[in-house]
Order: C-alpha cells, then structure tokens, then sequence
C-alpha cells in the first residue's frame, strides 16, 4: 500500500540503490562461493567445491571451531559481569553512578587498535603466553561494555517500581532481584548476550594482536591465508561467517519475542516500544 | 488503641531539598486517611517513609507503636499499591497476588485459598490465568490491590492508585476501594493530588504543602473550615476577598464593611484574606442579616446541573458563584450579561484567613 500522499517515486529508486550499494559487497562473496571455477572474476557454474575446500581444510576447519569457542566463552562471561555492573551502576545514585557509566562508554570508543597494540604490549609484559585465553580476555574487556550499554538502557526505562514493590511484598533485596527484575530483564540480557557473540565472533582487530600460533581464530586466518594468494576457499569462508553472524543478530532479535514476552528484541535493541 | 503510624517530626531532605518538613501524624486503626496535595508537597515521600523505602533525616516513624527506623521494607507489615501498579508482568495474575504469601512461607493450601479470597473481594476470580498484560487498565489497578491486600497489612498505602484510570472508572472505583476498606477494616493511607477524590473516600484528610501540613480534619471540615488560604484555593473553588479587621467585621478592600466571623484575638486593621465557596453564594433575593456586595454579572458558564456566574465588583476583583439548575430556577433565564446583582452570603458561611 502506497502511504501517504504525494510521496514523490524517485525516493523508491534512491532507497533501492542504497541498498544496492550496501549488500554489493556482501553479493560477490556469496555468489562465488558458488562458483564452479577457480576465478574470483568470472562466474562459471555452480558448485559447492569450495565449501567441500573450506571444510577439508584442517587448519580451516580448527579455525572455524577456535572462533565459535572464544565467542562462546567472551559471551557467557561477560554477559554475567555486564549484567552485574549493569545493575550496580543504575542503582548506585549521584555522581559515582555516573561516572561509572561514562568509564563503561570508553572501551567502546577506544579505537581497536589502541586496545589491540595495549592489550599485545601488556600481556608481554606480564610475560603470558598468546593463546585462545589472551584473545578471550581482550574480548571481553570490550564485550562487558556491550553487555552494560544494552542492560542498563532497558533498567532505565524499567524503573525501580517492580524492585520496590517486590520489596514491598516481602523479598529480600536479593529475592527481588532474582525473581522480579532479572526475569524482566531477559530479554535485554539475550539481545546482549548474541550482540556479543557476533562480535566477538567476527573480531579481526583484538584477535590478531592477541592470538597464539595455532590454533587461530577464522578472521585472522584468513589474513594470513592471504599472504599465500587468494583462493576462492575464501568467498566459502566469508559467507560462512556471514551466516553465522546474521544467524546472532537474528537471535538477538528473535529471541525475546519467541519467548513470550511483550516486546520484541529489536525493541530492546533500538530504544523503541512498540 | 495504639495508633496504625505514628510520625514524630518527621523530616526528610534530599541534598538541599527538604521534601518533608518535621511532620507529626498520626494515623489511628482501621482509618482511611488521604494525604492530600499538589505535586512536590511531600505526599508520595511521606508514603515511602512508612514503606521504608526512605529513611528519614531526622525523626521518628512508628508502625503500631514501634518505631522502625532499622527496619527494611521488606519486613515491615505495611504494604503499597503503586501508581504504575508495577505488576510482575513475567507472573500471572494468581502469581503476582501469590508473591508475598510465598515470601512469608505461608503452607501452600493456604495460599490458594487466601488468592482465591482477594481475587474474588476484586472480582477478578475469572482472569487468574491471565498476564497482566492481557488486563485493561481497570483490571491491572485491582490486581495491584488484591497483591497488597491479601498480605493482610496492618496498613495499606495507596499511591495515587487510580490516576491512571479515565474519570468513569475513577468515580466507580473510588466506592470500590471504600467498600473493601469497610470490608477489611485495615488502615488506608492514600495519597492523592484529585480533591475530590480524597473527599469522597476519607475518614480524614490531612492537605499537604511545601512539605508541611496545611490543615488537618475530616472532609467536610477541610471543606467548609479552611484555615488557610491555600487549602481553600486547593480545594475546590474559593473566593478569596483581601480584607482588613474592623469592628468585629471585616472591610472589604473593595469598600464597604461586612460582617464575618473574625476569630479571638485579631485586633482591628489585621489583613485577611475572606474566603466564601461558590455554592454559598446567593443572586438578588438576599435575606436579612447577610453580607452583601455589588457587581456586574461579567460571564455566564451553563455547566449542566448548574450555571457559573462570575460577577465583577470592581476591575479586577470578581466573585464566583455557582447556581444550581432546578426545574424552578436557571441562571441564565434570570440573569444577562451587564446585569447589575447583588451577591450576598451569610456571614459564617465565610472564612477569615490570615
């Protein structure tokens, strides 16, 4: 249905070509994973060769597996620790509150290299060997952030009514949390938690600072693979964690609605009711 | 009997803020009382006191003549229906009325049981099913109810619980909430800022400002005795003529010398402020012995069961007087705009305030 009034038609061209131009990108890597030919300029065939390549790629195949358990291990923890400090933050008043959640706001606008180049020279230091530990510890530190940003926003809106009416009722102040508020925040927590595997899972930046020899996490292999010449193994690869990526931030939103609750995640996400 | 609450000068600062300002109440068993006020009074603050959720700065609060400063909410016997209800919208309907029973460790038959009792005393045995969500506005405030209620409190606090229903409801509500106060004979303290409201339910109001109480007594005292100027312009409608004390009377800064009941004790050329209710204002036809002014009829409101006169004494000073529309009678049959009245009122239907 046409909404509005008067809505002048080029505004449909001018979206559709900026969606052209935002998933162009995205296109030529999925479609030649595709390709039946080992040519990254022509399309010739279909075939799924190179994700047979991708998977009978041991060092790949480790990779892959390496990334899913970082993502996995950052996004348990740091939810815990950010929901946490989340609630400690909302409710500690004046100006520590405050402060507190500014501090949180800095390792999201550090630029990653800075905390890739620190987080390198500080665990040298400290003389601790690179391994899958050092790339979840560094993941994490931005992740917590993530976790804060998400959970708080949504405690903002929630208010203390729920906490203090539990209260009224007779929970102690841990009973309430656990009862009353925790469950409300579920969604929000969730919605966090699959943001910050996606991310994490993706991460270039952090991970080749931090990263061992073996085995390494899929982005940055796929930096060094590259060294030796692309191979279209490549395009198997991209779309791969694409999916895995999407599949995430699909949860992230999915989720909550398909629990039951009233509001969607995207809700919890963008700030908007519904 | 010792009193429900108690609060011994009572005050509560937040930073240079004083919300409540050495407050003494007392609040007596099985009262309904309403703590009436304009936002930013100290009303709600007052509330949270009792609950527990604030601590006051200085003084003392007493729940059934023990004084509770070191005790959290969540053991004090008192418990709150909130203006957002704040319903536990993961827990249905018999959940969320449930929830403190379990708290206490009450045996599980008796939990049932008690719910069963409190949805049924709000008649919304029907939804117990139901998320609260899936209720109207109307619903969620009596579930809200039903969860305090069935604690059995020593004393129910009630923050503006229907302020967000729409006026109908509000009207049926309001004998609803009477009716279950009658039935279960606990303490009510409610806060509101709806006059109205808190005449209706009261035993007794106590009309807040500036975190102070302005006045104290039942409905009809607060109404018809007001002793300040700014309870009789908070409640209802009031005419308030600046005066000075002259002879036992009053004269009126618009000329002319009336009698009033000038209280003990205020010597001659005292400035007062008389106040007289709209209602209390009779139109020509004046009996003997009235206190009487002229003016000019300056605007007419047909309000359905009555008609708002507004009459100009001189520039600037009216007087508003309301006429009932009888089947005899309707101001506007009687009286034009540009009309030349005489408005009179008998003289201790008027209040002299300082």
């Amino acid at each position: 249905m046409r909404g509005g009034y008067d809505r002048p038609r080029f505004l449909w061209l001018v979206t559709a070509l900026t969606y052209a131009f935002l998933f162009a990108p995205i296109a030529v890597v999925v479609l030649f994973s595709f390709n039946g030919e080992k040519s990254l300029q022509v399309l010739d065939g279909l075939s799924f060769r190179w994700y047979e390549a991708f998977w009978n790629d041991d060092e790949l195949r480790e990779s892959l597996m390496a990334s899913i358990q970082i993502a996995a291990i950052t996004t348990v923890v740091s939810t815990v620790i950010g929901t946490a400090l989340a609630l400690g933050v909302i409710r500690s008043r004046g100006k520590t509150g405050s402060w507190l959640g500014i501090l949180l706001l800095i390792p999201l606008v550090t630029p990653e290299i800075v905390a890739g180049v620190s987080a390198f020279v500080l665990f040298a230091q400290l003389g601790v060997h690179l391994s899958l530990t050092t790339i979840i510890l560094a993941h994490i530190t931005f992740s917590i952030s993530y976790v804060v940003v998400v959970v708080r926003g949504r405690l903002a809106t929630m208010g203390t009514d729920r906490e203090e009416a539990a209260l009224d009722l007779g929970a102690t102040p841990w009973q309430a949390v656990r009862l009353v508020t925790l469950p409300a925040l579920w969604p929000a927590i969730l919605a966090a938690a699959m943001i910050v595997f996606a991310l994490s899972f993706d991460d270039f930046v952090l991970s080749f600072f931090t990263t061992g020899e073996t085995p390494q996490p899929l982005p940055v292999r796929i930096y060094s693979a590259l060294r030796f010449g692309i191979s279209p193994t490549i395009n198997a690869v991209g779309t791969v964690m694409m999916l895995v990526s999407a599949l995430f931030i699909g949860l992230a939103v999915a989720l909550p609605r398909l629990l039951g609750r009233q509001e969607s995640g995207m809700a919890v996400l963008t700030g908007r009711s519904e | 009997m010792t009193a429900a609450v108690e609060l011994e000068k009572v005050t509560k600062r937040f930073g240079d803020f004083t919300a409540v300002d050495a407050l003494d109440l007392t609040v007596g068993q099985g009262e309904f009382f309403s703590l009436l006020g304009p936002s930013g009074c100290g009303k709600t603050t007052t509330l949270r006191l009792i609950a527990g959720f604030e601590t006051p700065t200085e003084g003392a609060v007493r729940l059934d003549g023990e004084d509770v400063a070191k005790v959290p909410p969540y053991r004090r016997h008192v418990n709150t229906v909130f203006q957002s209800y704040a319903l536990f919208d993961h827990l249905c309907v018999e959940d969320n009325v449930a929830f403190g029973l379990r708290r206490q460790k009450v045996p599980k038959a008796e939990v049932g049981r008690r719910v069963a009792e409190a949805l049924e005393l709000v008649a919304l045995h029907e939804r117990a099913r139901s998320r609260p969500h899936q209720l109207s506005g109307g619903q969620r405030q009596r579930v809200a109810l039903a969860r305090a209620l069935v604690n059995r409190p020593s004393v129910l606090l009630l923050d503006e619980p229907l302020g967000a229903l729409d006026l109908q409801l509000r009207k049926q509500m309001q004998i609803e909430l009477k009716r279950i106060q009658r039935e279960v004979g606990i303490t009510f303290i409610y806060v509101t800022h709806d006059q109205e409201e808190a005449l209706a339910m009261s035993d007794r109001i106590a009309v807040m400002h500036d975190g102070v109480v302005q006045q104290l007594g039942p409905p009809e005292e607060i109404y018809e005795q007001p002793v300040k100027a700014f309870v009789a312009g908070f409640i209802g409608i009031s005419n308030l003529l600046p005066a000075t004390v002259e002879n036992g009377g009053v004269r009126l800064a618009t000329g002319g010398l009336i009698p009033a009941p000038v209280p003990q004790g205020l010597p001659d050329g005292t400035e007062v402020q008389l106040s007289i209710r709209p209602e209390k204002l009779w139109i020509d036809e004046l009996e003997d012995g009235m206190a009487a002014v002229e003016g000019v009829v300056a605007e007419r409101v047909y309000l359905g069961t009555t008609t708002q006169l507004i009459v100009e004494l001189t520039p600037g000073s009216r007087l508003v007087a309301l006429e009932q529309n009888t089947s005899r009678a309707r101001a506007d049959d009687r009286w034009e705009l540009g009309d030349r009245v005489r408005v009179g009122w008998r003289p201790e239907h008027a209040q002299v305030l300082r």
